[in-house]
């Protein structure tokens, strides 16, 4: 058990001073209408070239291969310094360890330089339209040609495809098999021909994607694994994104409270207690002078730090609910001001409890939702039996009751 | 963001010593306490044999200074012990006296140390008073079993004593709870000074961490007793746990069990290793523990249906002491507002 402060020698320290320095330079230039969270750094090129210049796109790599070969410790700085900003891990690591192991290796030699140079990203090409967070029931077909496969269908929240060279892709390659083990993995890039890549918009201003499939022809070599055996290739970034494969060192649990869908809710808090104690009520007062908001005040920290307290599949429900709680609760404790976004005339800090508020709702969904992590609860840390459904282990047609 | 974003580890992994510590009391409380010691001890909530055993493991001294005649256990041996006691619903004034002796020990006047001796050995058990005194009487947890009473009077800490303990009320939550009037009896002082105040103040704090702590055993026990129950209660043809609308309730529990625990121990380590850094995560720790206890068990009692409501479900011996214990100090919503008391004076 280790709460205390991460010490660093001279060398770690002059470290951690250049990714700040890097860093602040890099928000200073940016323009002041700049959105604060999400996905959307991920775009900046100029951010993307500043980090893979050293190294930091995929920063445990060895440097030869365009990593900056970073231990556990200097890895911690780059992630704390780059969240504590509100900017995303870069992301490509996921995909990256399931193509490594299962792709092509003319393939994986072509994408490694371009992966550490930002030039090559990946998108996760998973939910279908009317499947949810059933992945393995997914219905986009590919269908072998030769050395070919044709791919038909088409995915939702792809997020990034707009700004990936490459969709990871679940496809059913044998609809008569039971469902989890008709599936093949393939990276599909996004400028194939067939491939159509179509923005969505959501309420907490995240860009995600639709992705359709049109009789797509796609080369043998950029399936990965086996055929009909993409379960396997696709555990192995999944069982990270749900946390049961992570070691417990103290640091990953650290980033685990810093996730990028959690810090829209620690700006809302911090921006509500400012506001609670500069605002000033009609009759000459702070708004934190009154008990009640102290008392409310008090609970949402007190929720707060009870998620950053909860680590895994429990931390992801946590986080995630306690996200919807507190910033509802947040935008109550404001009243109206609180629903100004970050443009708006009066708007709270950069309108960051308006936009905590509709950011939150996605949070509880993406990545699988909690309610799938709760099952898992059930029956992992519980113990409970298993329910049984017609579509549990097979591929079931929709029907009325 | 700064105060969310605090550059320090967050590793919650028990070491062997802290798992020794666990595994003792677990394997203590399971032989030594099953419910039907808890049954036989009601009402009063106190059962004497448990509680010379557990003297004699010396659990009122582990968490003395070594100066004081203790072995420095450090706060997170404590929450684990408490853990513990709050799983098998011990009915023993384990906390009470746990807290009682170190603020005898850090008052270190020779009032306090002769008392001290007593609390140690459990031949004087001393009770603390938890609110300053304004001439009204209060509930007092465990007053019943003690002559002895340290209360709080403007910058003095007082010992009132008295021929006779005040005599035992009934409670939901079957402790040795009693009006206590803390102007009648002798009055000592026991220490004078502005550290009086500060030492009453971290009584209370170390008191309800340790009831979290407690609370939150109390809540994972109740949990495991509900899955039971839902493994092999059947309906439709079917156990009732796979029900979603059976094992998401639970599964909620267990999340706040999960996260609670460990918002419990950090609090603990905390306080321990850097005390004051974070004065916010006792009241966070105690208030929630609160209210996932009494969450956890209301849902535990209905996932029995009415049987959890009946005298001889086991489950209903959990429900009762889980508000029985947490409001033991008072509301725990006041822990809520310490919070935003620290917020308003931009202490964290």
């Amino acid at each position: 058990m280790d709460f205390g402060t991460i010490e660093l020698d001279d060398q770690q320290q002059k470290f951690r001073f250049e990714i700040d320095a890097l860093l602040d330079e890099h928000l200073a230039q940016r323009g002041p209408e700049r959105r604060r969270f999400g996905p959307h750094e991920l775009v900046d090129p100029v951010l993307v070239r500043k980090l893979a210049d050293r190294g930091l796109l995929m920063p445990s790599w060895p440097i030869e291969d365009g990593g900056a070969g970073l231990d556990r410790i200097h890895r911690f700085i780059v992630d704390f310094e780059l969240r504590r900003r509100g900017i995303d891990g870069i992301g490509s690591e996921l995909v990256w360890s399931a193509v490594k192991r299962f792709g092509n290796p003319d393939l994986v030699e072509e994408l490694k330089p371009k992966v550490a140079s930002g030039e090559v990203r990946f998108c996760l090409g998973y939910t279908e339209p009317d499947g949810g967070s059933d992945i393995a029931a997914a219905k986009t077909r590919a269908v072998r040609d030769g050395n070919e496969w044709i791919i038909n269908g088409s995915k939702v929240f792809t997020t990034a495809a707009h700004i990936s060279q490459y969709i990871f892709l679940i496809t059913r390659t044998d609809p008569e098999k039971p469902k989890h083990r008709g599936l093949t993995m393939f990276l599909v890039p996004t400028d194939w021909p067939g491939v159509e890549v179509s923005q969505m918009q959501t309420i907490g201003d995240e860009e995600t994607n639709v992705t359709y499939y049109g009789d797509v022809r796609l080369p043998d070599r950029y399936r990965l694994g086996e055929v009909n055996d993409g379960w396997t290739v696709l555990r192995g970034p999944l069982d990270s994104e749900h946390d049961f494969a992570q070691k417990t060192d103290g640091l990953t649990e650290s980033m685990g409270c810093w996730a990028m869908e959690r810090t829209p809710t620690y700006a809302a808090f911090d921006a509500t207690v400012e506001w609670a104690r500069t605002a000033i009520r009609s009759d000459g007062s702070h708004p934190i002078d009154d008990p009640t908001v102290r008392l409310r005040l008090g609970r949402v920290a007190a929720d707060i730090e009870w998620a950053m307290c909860s680590l895994g599949p429990l931390g992801r429900v946590a986080g995630a609910e306690v996200n919807v709680r507190a910033a509802a609760e947040l935008c109550d404790i404001i009243g109206p001001e609180a629903l100004l976004p970050y443009d708006a005339d009066g708007a709270v800090d950069g309108g960051d409890v308006e936009r905590a508020h509709q950011f939150a709702q996605a949070t509880i969904t993406y990545g699988g939702c909690v309610e799938v992590f709760r099952q898992m609860i059930a029956q992992h840390v519980l113990g409970l039996p298993r329910p049984q459904y017609p579509g549990s282990k097979n591929l079931v047609p929709a029907r009325s009751l | 963001m700064d105060r969310f974003f605090e550059f320090r580890r967050n590793d919650f992994e028990l070491d062997e010593d802290q798992e020794a510590v666990q595994d003792a009391f677990r394997t203590f409380f399971s032989k030594e306490c099953p419910t039907s010691v808890v049954r036989a001890a009601e009402p009063l909530g106190y059962d004497k044999n448990l509680w010379s055993d557990l003297l004699g493991l010396g659990v009122t001294s582990m968490g003395l200074p070594s100066a004081a005649g203790g072995d420095s256990a450090s706060f997170v041996d404590l929450v684990l012990m408490a853990e513990e006691c709050g799983a098998a619903l011990a009915p023993v004034p384990l906390i009470s006296q746990v807290v009682v002796a170190r603020l005898l020990a850090a008052a270190g006047s020779p009032l306090a140390n002769e008392v001290l001796a007593g609390v140690v050995c459990g031949d004087r058990p001393v009770v603390v008073v938890p609110h300053a005194s304004y001439g009204q009487r209060q509930l007092v947890p465990d007053a019943a079993l003690a002559l002895d009473a340290i209360v709080l009077d403007g910058r003095s800490l007082l010992l009132v004593t008295r021929d006779a303990s005040p005599p035992a009320v009934r409670n939901q939550g079957h402790t040795p709870l009693a009006w206590l009037d803390p102007s009648a009896g002798t009055r000592q002082v026991l220490l004078d000074g502005p550290r009086a105040a500060e030492l009453h103040a971290r009584t209370i704090q170390e008191w309800k961490l340790l009831t979290a702590a407690a609370l939150v055993g109390l809540t994972n026990r109740a949990m495991f007793i509900a899955v039971e129950f839902a493994k092999t209660r059947y309906t439709l043809g079917v156990p009732i746990g796979t029900l979603q609308g059976v094992s998401f309730p639970l599964a909620d529990v267990a999340i706040n069990v999960g996260g609670t625990r460990n918002l419990v121990r950090k609090a603990a380590w905390m306080h321990e290793h850097e005390p004051g850094a974070r004065p916010d995560l006792i009241p966070m720790a105690f208030a929630t523990a609160a209210r996932i206890a009494a969450h956890g068990t209301a849902t535990a009692v209905h996932v029995h249906g009415g049987l959890g409501v009946t005298i001889e479900a086991d489950i209903s011996l959990y429900f009762r002491r889980a508000k029985g214990w947490a409001l033991l100090l008072g509301d725990p919503n006041d822990d809520y507002r310490a919070i935003g008391d620290l917020l308003a004076a931009a202490a964290i």
